[in-house]
């Protein structure tokens, strides 16, 4: 029986920060889904902000490195999915107001 | 998915050398800029000279070296040899200098620079097409891509004849190809390399999604048969057709602006940066170019074809160009000096990675420089031209010194 949760996985994902934007991959709503095994083999679910992003590879190595910090884990996979595609709907408040706010035109 | 590794991405030493010298170039350019006459024809040799450094020195020095890192992300694959990027500085810096001073002081050395700058050129080419015959997924993009590396290969081929004939005295028309190597490089290569790139930067910096791409499909497809279709013309001696087909690119350009509009429309991303303000600045300068250019179709005065190009090169390119240098050059250099430490301590945003204060001036100064001495080619006056370029030359002094901070951020984690 594994005891890691969603939620300590979470957190330990929301070490890694997006340098061009400055905010955490959690709070921008990058990180669909973390599926815990009772082995503790934890599978992320994961997307990015653009198709094109430079930094994919290793935005995926930084998020399986938060997850391996955390104690008991076993083996750490994180799965990037375009589907559904991510949107600024999916950030937390604080990220909305700080990047503008929805759809609004200027 | 394909994405860059370290193993993909251009080392920062390669890369560094285009911004650096490019830079330099556009420093140059604008103090060129005060010896020159606004009220030149298109083609004096003094006005031409100066385009080919300003094109080849700053304009393709940069997208060259924004390619080396862009081309992986647009076509997702990997560089066929990004070595090659080693010897097309130096080639296109060589051939640059010796073809401009073939232009405006020694005719006999053009065909030596332009031979160089053939070499870089195809050397570039041969590396994308080379790339793109590796790309699994043809996208419209990767597509537009490779339509525009063979308007290059013709552009650059036009080019070198037009340079053996000014410089050799072989038998061609240098008038009647002079628009046809204008159209295959500018609206052929350059401007259709920035709509293919600026449907990728544009949304990934401003955060948008889900918008519509007819537009820009429209612009990328009218482009395409606008350059074609005024090639043609010109090669059969169809003048009407050249008119035609100039309005097609006009038509292009709308659409694409009007793709632009919605980008922005649904850009997540509001706060307005130095890249922001630089794109507003740049696409209301293509806007403004576009108007000049559907004028001077109807009204043949040289004036307004001198302004509608003074705006598309110094406004839209240039800002385009200088805006996304604040994005590019922290990227890599952050890639450089901070991926590594990410984790172990506080690894700075990349908004902290340019000078702000001095961006500001930058921007202010170059925006200022570029719409006085725009109207002073329109309302034929010296005078208010070169004072339009001081303003230019204290904004390329502030790009230099922003380029210089930027590049040496960090330095000291090496």
């Amino acid at each position: 029986m594994c005891n890691i949760t969603k939620e300590q996985v979470y957190e330990a994902i929301s070490t890694v920060i997006d340098p061009e934007v400055g905010f955490n991959l959690v709070e921008m709503g990058l990180i669909y889904d973390a599926i815990i095994e009772e082995s503790c083999n934890i599978r992320v679910v994961m997307t990015l902000s653009t198709r094109g992003c430079p930094l994919h590879q290793m935005i995926t190595q930084w998020v399986r490195e938060a997850v391996e910090r955390l104690e008991g884990v076993g083996v750490v996979e994180v799965d990037v999915v375009w589907e559904p595609a991510w949107n600024i709907s999916m950030a937390d408040d604080n990220v909305k107001a700080a990047l503008g706010g929805g759809t609004a035109m200027w | 998915m394909f994405s860059i590794s370290k193993e993909y991405a251009p080392p920062f030493e390669m890369i560094t050398p285009f911004f650096k010298i490019g830079v330099l170039f556009y420093l140059a350019g604008v103090i060129f800029l005060l010896f020159l006459d606004p009220g030149s024809s298109y083609s004096d040799m003094n006005i031409i000279g100066w385009t080919h450094w300003f094109l080849l020195g700053f304009i393709m020095m940069i997208i060259f070296g924004a390619m080396a890192q862009l081309v992986p992300v647009v076509v997702e694959v990997g560089h066929f040899s990004v070595d090659l990027y080693l010897v097309i500085w130096p080639l296109l810096m060589a051939g640059t200098i010796i073809m401009s001073t073939g232009f405006i002081f020694l005719p006999a050395v053009l065909p030596y620079g332009g031979l160089l700058v053939l070499t870089a050129m195809i050397i570039f080419l041969y590396d994308t097409s080379m790339t793109l015959r590796r790309v699994e997924h043809i996208s419209l993009t990767v597509k537009t891509v490779a339509v525009a590396n063979l308007f290059l290969l013709s552009g650059i081929v036009t080019g070198f004849v037009m340079s053996l004939a000014i410089g050799e005295g072989i038998g061609v028309d240098v008038n009647k190809w002079l628009g046809v190597h204008a159209v295959l490089v500018l609206g052929g290569y350059v401007t259709l390399t920035i709509m293919g790139l600026s449907l990728i930067l544009l949304p990934m910096f401003g955060l948008s999604h889900g918008f519509d791409e007819t537009p820009i499909n429209r612009a990328f497809k009218l482009m395409i048969a606008g350059v074609l279709g005024y090639f043609f013309s010109s090669l059969f001696g169809i003048s009407w057709g050249n008119i035609l087909f100039l309005l097609v690119m006009f038509a292009s350009v709308s659409f694409y602006l009007q793709q632009i509009i919605i980008i922005y429309k649904t850009r997540a991303r509001k706060e307005n940066d130095i890249w922001a303000k630089s794109m507003f600045f740049g696409y209301g300068s293509l806007f403004f170019a576009l108007i000049l250019g559907i004028l001077w179709l109807f009204i043949d005065a040289q004036k307004l074809l001198l302004g509608s190009a003074w705006f598309l090169i110094m406004g839209f390119f240039t800002f385009l160009i200088n805006g996304h240098l604040y994005k590019i050059i922290p990227f890599l250099v952050w890639f450089k000096r901070y991926s590594p430490l990410v984790g172990k301590e506080r690894v700075p945003m990349l908004h902290e990675m340019y000078p702000k204060r001095e961006a500001e001036y930058e921007f202010i100064f170059s925006a200022a420089g570029v719409t006085i001495a725009g109207m002073g080619i329109l309302f034929g006056s010296a005078t208010l031209f070169k004072a339009g370029v001081s303003f230019l030359i204290i904004g390329a002094g502030f790009m230099f010194y922003s380029v210089a901070w930027m590049i040496n951020y960090g330095k000291n984690k090496e």
